[in-house]
């Protein structure tokens, strides 16, 4: 994963290598310039085209930016140990979504769901919990059974903020990351990979047809009370920038967050065991890996990355879509993020996924709707996949990543 | 008929081939020898096209393949077997030793779907050409065996298929890894004599990677000891294995000091 | 013919007598069906026909080349829009609305093949009677446009393979539909509505569409059995080594791709005639998942498996109602609770025949008490002013199939039909594969001895 050393890269490099290396920076250099060129053009040809235009468009970038990462690492934590592209990600995100969505519109709950719901998250209070080997001690236990009143109770009689909501549907997701992978993936565990990839499909249809039969099949507006979906505005070179306060909490979550996943990989027992197995699984398990546990927390924690990006998505637009379809578009740019970073790299889900915010929010920016020119906005998609596909074929091991291919 | 001048192939930082340069006449035997890691496997590919040298060329009967496509050298004829055995497991024997003709068909998909005369008439040769290399190994590949998915068979008689595979490619030069690994000495006395056959029956050229000193000795008109990427010695087997140099490359310094001889009956080094 | 199964010296005549009376068997049961009188029977033929052509040809690229392809519904989409343009007759332009009107440029309008014979001086091909003609003109050209789009696609095979692969052709079905909806495409595509007034006769006809799908799985049958079937299965098998034994693996690739998305182009020109409209949320990925679904149930490569599959599929599809309808709570939670049950029983079952210790697996045990319970609550009356509301089961269709495929894929891999094809052999119990009592002898003797690592392949 994320602490790999540097020496597989270039296995094949050879005498292009010099060129391989500047070429990037080449291509970079000369975006940043057309970008530039292009908004003195706008600027040029319409006023209303300033600086704080783009400002605005930049922090929306940012914080685009900040959710695709949050989502992309996700993937990327998954494909980094058990090598399979988790095509369910992306509704995990959306159950995310609903859930959090219940949970602060509905409160407080009856006795009986109150029960289920704080049975279910205690189980993967748990379920956690049983990853550093104390699963049995009375004082895990005991944890688990305060924590299962205490969720009871809060449902039953606290009105949940975004805050809960978020949490809570942290934990909801969390669970059904795990159960996920120990329902549909761990059987599967060495099948051909087209098997693997075949059942992710199944599941990603599963759980849209679920969202429609459990949730609703209609676009659900996304307004808990916070004080951060309120205005914000601030003063770029005279002008006026209108924004939100998510502009502000999206990026510092997701700061947040990532340092505890960055901790937790780098400096925990947990996370030692991790980087081990998406080295050579089969080793690690000899050397007393508990490869199964493992695999488990990495869905556990990948999925509750998902729901925190997706409560920060609904707030940030105020609405989330169908079950059907809200999964899919988040989902598959959030895989495209970690390809361009490098699939199997934290650092790399993180850059990947600002550079695709900053990419797809400055390309509306910087074609809009002019004259009899349509803008792009109606494109903005087929150029998320088309960014994919191109990404893909011209350098599948993205940034920061390894040489995947086989060995003769 | 092989020329392989000053090739040098590195991964990272490892040099797996330093400035090799080695000839194969038509109808020769040669046998490439090394401890483990030497590059034999490497070479191989590198003649293959798995690899590209990263400098030097190979040439075959004059014409550059450095640089080619795998499959555009076994157009010209060399073809090779893999040292751990890559068949395609779940087509029967028969399929396996034809796929490896399909590319001197030259009618179209739409022929073979039509069965055009042409087509037919050329089918009917693959299989004319897929018995008579299965027939190298005796009876024990034909009968029923033909129809039977390979997964099926046993280790050695996969082997002898993917020998029958490689010849049936059409190839001039046959490149073998390890044609005796995981066979008994009984197998292995086998293999030899029809190791032997190919070459005097059949007309191939063949070069053969070997870690059995048996073998090598019995069939090589010239043995190439490899060791860390470069060519420590060439000749006959008697003269290879006195050298001190591969004495120390395989048994180290103080064995070579000590005046020590590799025997063929220390078969397995 | 060398590798097909020995027949006999009279076997040949003998099959293609059985072929042959296997034809006028489908001819007669097709004929039954037309005249039923059952307008819906006909329909569901005739739909199966369609997707049974779709899968088929899906089946060449993720089964037989085994790269896994997930664009297919593109591919359809191509074909699809394609006939329905040109088989738009001139007065459905007078029935379209207001917008359509204005959005479908005279050009895409004049695209239609009537035109286009009248143009060549054809005219005894733009009569009424002579619709058929046009049609297959029609479709013709739609699966060769698709056919060029299989080519763009088929390019990366060339560079990515396994998962890398399977998500840019899904990227690349997603692009074509997109590309569809956007303004630049709408003046011919008419946006997300589509057009309606596609002449329905052909799809929704048995004789039209059963004709393609067998003309498709003659082309694909012998495909797979030739030389080129053989190169293409090399690649599933073994990518490096078929490269080792002088495939052309670029070539072969593409040209799977080009033949498959070729008849995935003509069925989706059928299926536009099937539906009588052309329509983006006719192609959408759940289409790909559906045949995805029919090859892995039938069997990953076999074409009979395939057909069997989207038999299964069909079904689900056009008599699957009942499981969306609205029912009372208290059904649905019998229903659940069944399920539970059923599906504890069949996991214990399948736990105590493999011999896995120990057969009562928490996830069995927990399944069947929650079954258990949730039947009982339904069945018990405390709760029945609350089990009383209706509800209606959306998505139960999808539901079912993609927990079908999750359990296909984790406890049958290879699907009922694995990789074999249907032959009169199996009927006849006459299998060349299987040593007779004499090759038994002789293969005892050659061995004695001899082949004492037969077998193990453990010394590697």
């Amino acid at each position: 994963m994320s602490v790999r050393a540097d020496s597989g890269r270039g296995a094949s490099a050879g005498g292009r290598s010099a060129l391989r290396r500047v070429a990037p920076w080449l291509v970079g250099a000369a975006v940043l310039g057309l970008i530039a060129w292009r908004m003195v053009y706008l600027h040029s040809v319409n006023q209303n085209f300033n600086a704080a235009f783009f400002a605005g468009a930049a922090v929306r970038s940012l914080q685009l930016g900040s959710l695709y990462a949050l989502i992309a690492l996700g993937y990327t934590m998954v494909y980094g140990i058990i090598r399979l592209i988790n095509f369910a990600h992306g509704e995990v995100f959306m159950v995310g979504a609903f859930a959090a969505f219940f949970l602060f519109s509905g409160t407080p709950y009856s006795w009986p769901v109150a029960l289920l719901v704080a049975a279910v998250v205690a189980y993967g209070f748990m379920h956690f919990l049983g990853f550093f080997r104390v699963l049995g001690r009375p004082i895990v236990l005991g944890a688990a059974l305060v924590a299962f009143v205490a969720v009871a109770v809060a449902l039953a009689s606290v009105r949940f903020g975004w805050l809960g909501a978020m949490v809570g549907s942290m934990f909801v997701t969390g669970v059904l990351g795990m159960t996920i992978d120990r329902v549909a993936y761990k059987p599967l565990r060495g099948a051909p990979r087209n098997s693997m990839l075949i059942t992710a499909i199944a599941v990603s249809f599963f759980l849209q047809n679920f969202g429609i039969l459990a949730f609703t099949n209609r676009q659900t507006p996304f307004r808990p009370p916070s004080f951060f979906t309120g205005g914000l505005t601030f003063q770029v070179g005279g002008e006026t920038v209108f924004a939100t306060w998510m502009i502000v909490l999206v990026p510092a979550v997701t700061l947040l967050l990532v340092a505890v996943l960055t901790t937790l990989v780098t400096r925990t027992r947990l996370g030692r065991a991790m980087r081990a197995t998406s080295q050579d699984a089969e080793t690690a398990r000899m050397m007393g890996v508990d490869v199964d546990r493992v695999i488990a927390s990495t869905f556990l924690l990948g999925s509750m990355l998902a729901a925190a990006a997706a409560v920060m998505w609904g707030m940030s637009f105020g609405s989330i879509n169908q079950p059907a379809i809200f999964g899919i578009l988040p989902g598959i740019k959030a895989f495209a993020a970690a390809v361009i970073g490098g699939i199997g790299s934290l650092p790399g889900a993180v850059i990947g996924g600002l550079l695709l915010g900053f990419l797809e929010n400055f390309l509306t920016a910087l074609f809009p709707r002019v004259g009899d020119f349509t803008g792009i906005t109606e494109y903005k998609d087929t150029f998320a996949f088309l960014a994919m596909i191109l990404i893909l074929l011209l350098r599948p091991s993205g940034i920061v990543g390894e040489d995947l291919s086989e060995k003769v | 008929m092989l020329r392989i001048e000053a090739i040098n192939k590195a991964f990272g930082g490892l040099q797996a081939i330093s400035q090799l340069s080695l000839q194969v006449s038509k109808g020769e035997i040669v046998s490439v020898i090394g401890p483990n890691g030497a590059g034999k496997t490497t070479l191989f590919n590198l003649i293959t096209g798995v690899y590209r040298p990263d400098t030097g060329r190979i040439l075959f009967e004059g014409k550059q393949i450095s640089g080619l496509k795998p499959n555009r050298i076994v157009d010209l004829g060399i073809a090779r077997t893999f040292q751990n055995l890559r068949l395609f497991n779940n087509l029967s024997v028969l399929q396996n030793v034809l796929i490896s003709q399909h590319h001197r068909l030259n009618t179209t998909w739409f022929a073979s779907v039509l069965r055009t005369p042409g087509y037919m008439r050329q089918e009917r040769e693959m299989h004319e050409v897929a018995l008579e290399k299965l027939a190298f190994f005796g009876p024990r590949l034909m009968s029923f065996r033909l129809d039977q998915p390979v997964e099926v068979l046993s280790y050695a008689n996969r082997r002898r298929t993917e020998m029958a595979r490689a010849m049936a490619t059409g190839a001039r030069l046959l490149l073998l890894d390890e044609p005796s690994a995981g066979m008994n000495p009984s197998e292995t006395a086998e293999i030899t004599d029809i190791i032997r056959r190919m070459r005097d029956d059949g007309g191939y050229t063949i070069v053969l990677v070997e870690h059995k000193m048996n073998l090598v000795k019995d069939i090589s008109d010239r043995v190439v000891v490899l060791d860390y990427g470069r060519k420590i010695a060439e000749g006959s087997y008697a003269d290879v294995v006195n050298d001190p140099e591969v004495i120390e490359a395989y048994l180290g310094k103080r064995a070579a000091e000590q005046g020590a001889q590799l025997s063929g009956t220390a078969a397995d080094l | 013919m060398p590798g097909t199964p020995d027949y006999g010296p009279r076997g040949v005549m003998l099959r293609r007598l059985l072929n042959v009376a296997a034809v006028i068997a489908l001819v007669v049961v097709l004929f039954f069906v037309q005249s039923s009188g059952s307008v819906k029977l006909g329909q569901v033929f005739a739909l199966f026909a369609i997707w049974g052509i779709a899968t088929v040809s899906l089946n060449l690229i993720n089964g037989v080349t085994g790269i896994l392809s997930l664009g297919h519904h593109g591919f359809m989409l191509i074909g699809g829009y394609v006939t329905g343009l040109l088989m738009l007759p001139e007065s459905a332009r007078e029935n379209l609305s207001f917008s359509a009107r204005n959005s479908l440029s005279d050009l895409a309008i004049g695209l239609s093949v009537e035109r286009w014979m009248n143009a060549l001086g054809l005219d005894f091909l733009a009569t009424p009677e002579t619709i058929g003609v046009r049609f297959v003109i029609a479709a013709l050209l739609g699966g060769l446009l698709a056919a060029v789009f299989g080519l763009i696609v088929g390019f990366p095979s060339l560079r990515l393979r396994g998962d890398y692969l399977a998500v840019v052709t899904f990227a690349f079905g997603e692009v074509i539909r997109l590309l569809a909806s956007t303004p630049l495409m709408a003046s011919y595509t008419n946006g997300a509505l589509g057009f309606a007034g596609v002449p329905s006769q052909f799809g929704k006809s048995v004789w039209w569409t059963f004709g393609a799908l067998a003309l498709t799985v003659f082309v694909f049958a012998r495909l797979k059995k030739g030389s080129y079937g053989r190169a293409l299965q090399s690649i599933r098998e073994d990518e490096i080594a078929a490269e080792a034994m002088g495939v052309n693996i670029a070539y072969h690739k593409v040209l799977a791709f080009i033949i498959s998305a070729f008849f995935a182009g003509v069925a989706g020109g059928l299926w536009v005639s099937w539906v009588g409209t052309a329509r983006l949320d006719l192609f959408l990925f759940t289409l790909t998942f559906y045949f995805l679904v029919a090859i892995s149930v039938g069997g990953t490569g076999s074409i009979t498996g395939a057909l069997i599959g989207t038999v299964l599929v069909v079904w689900v599809r056009q008599y699957g109602d009942p499981l969306e309808q609205a029912y009372p709570l208290s059904t649905w939670l019998i229903a659940a609770g069944a399920v539970l049950v059923v599906a504890a029983a069949l996991g214990w079952l399948y736990r105590r025949n493999r011999r896995l210790r120990p057969v009562a697996n928490p996830f069995v045990i927990g399944a069947a008490v929650v079954g258990v319970l949730a039947a009982l609550l339904a069945l018990s009356g405390l709760l029945d002013a609350q089990l009383a509301s209706r509800w209606q089961g959306f998505g139960m269709r999808a539901i079912a199939l993609s927990v079908l495929l999750v359990v296909i894929m984790i406890f049958k891999p290879a699907g009922i039909m694995g990789r074999r094809e249907f032959q009169w052999t199996w009927l006849l119990k006459d299998r060349k594969d299987v040593p007779t009592e004499e090759e038994r002898r002789q293969d005892a003797w050659l061995h004695r001895g001899g082949d004492a690592t037969a077998g193990s392949g453990a010394e590697e």
